[in-house]
């Protein structure tokens, strides 16, 4: 039987009285490709948040490997093979894209401890950084300031350190959002390239992109997996037509 | 400098900073007066207990951020302060604890200005050098993702809260060594040394010469203290003459004063040049 790389099970959200996740559960098999679709507000970067660790939900569980990883701190988490992009982009601005990168390298290294040697010198650590930035179509935006990078790029650097990570599962949210059609391209190219080691959650408007990629799909209304399945099967479901064109 | 860690670096804004300094004075100069320790012992015991006192200010003040912060900092050092002149069986109150002499360290006799000047030269350039490596450092650039993307660096798999502890730790420990430095120089600790006064004084150093940058806080203690200690002997309103460089530095150099004349710099070489060479601008892709 194949392992599950993410289950989340019974997990719940509220915002004082606004319930943001309600029971939710699914599970990702290791090396699938799942899509999370439904509309604003449905509650799928909570969703993220609660799998992160960035949130902690009121009750549930979520399994990493069959491991229960709720009671970990975030860092941990990632120890383990958790990785993210975020929606809104939460990058280092004033730093080169390369330096970015490599925070990203130094967060699993002992040697981010070190307050003595120099991080310029370290050329190893620089070249991977610039490698990956390479693997993401940026390998001669190393030195670039990332304030000054158009917003594409910048999502691109999401990426680059997120896969710097070398992680057992990627969480993306909306890794398509804003980019030119071009960009589109370069970035579904990059995904369809990742490894199947990696198991993959995204959040995607982009219907195009996101269904050509994903395996399986989650729709979520109100906090709730409501329908769940193939793509055929999903787009069949008439609960799917509900949410998204309205009764 | 040693606060430069926290505010600079570490974006941490600590009100509390003398704490360190006093404890570090106060400690060395009641083991070697009352406790007739000898120099050198008493100069390590008292790092020791203004670096624990730093681990164990940290575990509190760290619980919070931002202006929590700076008010757990602000307390704490605020208690000390009324120990200092409370416990008087201990701190001899306002009278403060005199040191008899200066220290002989190595056999080098500090009671000759020109000896203490070099040891203050060495000790201050050894701690340059720690901060300079350690601003270049991974931990460094892990302490500066910590300031300005706490929740993206545990993303990273960092680990925030430690990694700010032990930048307080350290800033500490360079703290007990210049309250060490205070001590030597002056022979004599006062409750004042502990005083809110002190820390934001240090505090105004660091955002006057432009935290984040390893020259601001020398270049803002080297204004602070020629003002209090040169100009205010032409001018009776020093205090003002203070406020006023504030109020231009606030005004036209908001970063502080090193980062604003670099900012100043680069524009009027960059007008320059372009005067000179005029080159077309690339056209944008």
């Amino acid at each position: 039987m194949p392992l599950a790389a993410l289950e989340i099970s019974g997990l719940n959200k509220r915002f004082g009285g606004v319930p943001a996740t309600r029971d939710a559960s699914l599970c990702v098999m290791a090396g699938e490709r799942r899509l999370i679709i439904g509309p604003n507000g449905a509650g799928k970067t909570t969703l993220f948040n609660l799998v992160t660790g960035d949130l902690s939900p009121d009750s549930g569980s979520v399994r990493l490997f069959g491991q229960e990883i709720l009671n970990l701190p975030t860092r941990r988490r990632v120890h383990l093979g958790l990785a993210r992009t975020y929606q809104i982009l939460t990058l280092f601005a004033t730093e080169t894209f390369a330096q970015n990168v490599v925070l990203a390298l130094l967060g699993l290294r002992a040697a981010r401890w070190n307050p003595w040697s120099s991080l310029a010198a370290n050329r190893a650590l620089h070249r991977t950084a610039c490698e990956m930035l390479l693997q993401v179509g940026l390998g001669d935006s190393a030195d670039r300031i990332v304030a000054q990078a158009s917003y594409g790029d910048r999502r691109r650097l999401e990426l680059a350190m997120a896969l710097a990570q070398n992680p057992r599962v990627l969480l993306l949210d909306e890794p398509l959002a804003g980019l030119s059609q071009e960009e589109r391209q370069i970035v579904r190219r990059l995904l369809d390239g990742i490894p199947r080691g990696v198991t993959i959650v995204m959040i995607e408007h982009d219907m195009d992109t996101a269904l050509a990629f994903a395996e399986r799909i989650s729709v979520l209304h109100h906090g709730e997996v409501i329908v769940e399945g193939t793509r055929a099967e999903v787009v069949a479901n008439p609960r799917t037509k509900e949410v998204y064109l309205g009764e | 400098m040693s606060l430069n860690i926290l505010v600079g670096l570490g974006g941490m804004v600590s009100l509390g900073h003398a704490a360190y300094l006093g404890v570090a004075a106060y400690t060395d100069a009641w083991l070697v007066t009352n406790a007739g320790v000898d120099t050198l012992s008493a100069a390590f015991l008292a790092i020791a207990v203004t670096t624990a006192m730093a681990a164990l200010f940290g575990l509190l003040a760290l619980r919070a951020a931002g202006l929590g912060f700076v008010m757990i900092t602000l307390a704490l050092a605020q208690i000390l302060w009324g120990l200092g002149y409370r416990w008087a069986d201990l701190t001899g109150g306002d009278n403060g604890i005199r040191l008899a002499s200066r220290p002989v360290p190595f056999g080098i006799d500090l009671a000759s200005p020109t000896h203490f000047y070099y040891f203050a030269l060495v000790i201050c350039s050894l701690a340059f050098v720690c901060l300079w490596r350690l601003a270049y450092s991974p931990f460094g650039a892990s302490l500066r993702g910590a300031r300005d993307q706490p929740r993206r660096m545990r993303m990273l798999g960092h680990h925030v809260w430690m990694v700010r502890w032990i930048a307080f730790i350290m800033a500490g420990f360079w703290g007990s060594i210049a309250g060490l430095l205070f001590i030597y120089y002056n022979q004599f600790i006062h409750p004042h040394s502990l005083s809110l006064q002190q820390s934001a004084e240090a505090l105004l150093m660091v955002i006057l010469g432009g935290a984040n940058t390893f020259l601001g806080p020398i270049v803002g203690a080297l204004i602070i203290t020629l003002v209090k200690n040169v100009a205010s002997s032409y001018v009776d309103r020093w205090n003002s003459l203070l406020g006023l460089i504030f109020v231009v530095v606030v005004l036209f150099m908001p970063q502080g004063i090193v980062p604003g004349l670099k900012f100043r710099w680069t524009q009027f070489t960059r007008r320059g040049r372009k005067v000179f060479v005029a080159a077309p601008a690339p056209p944008s892709p």
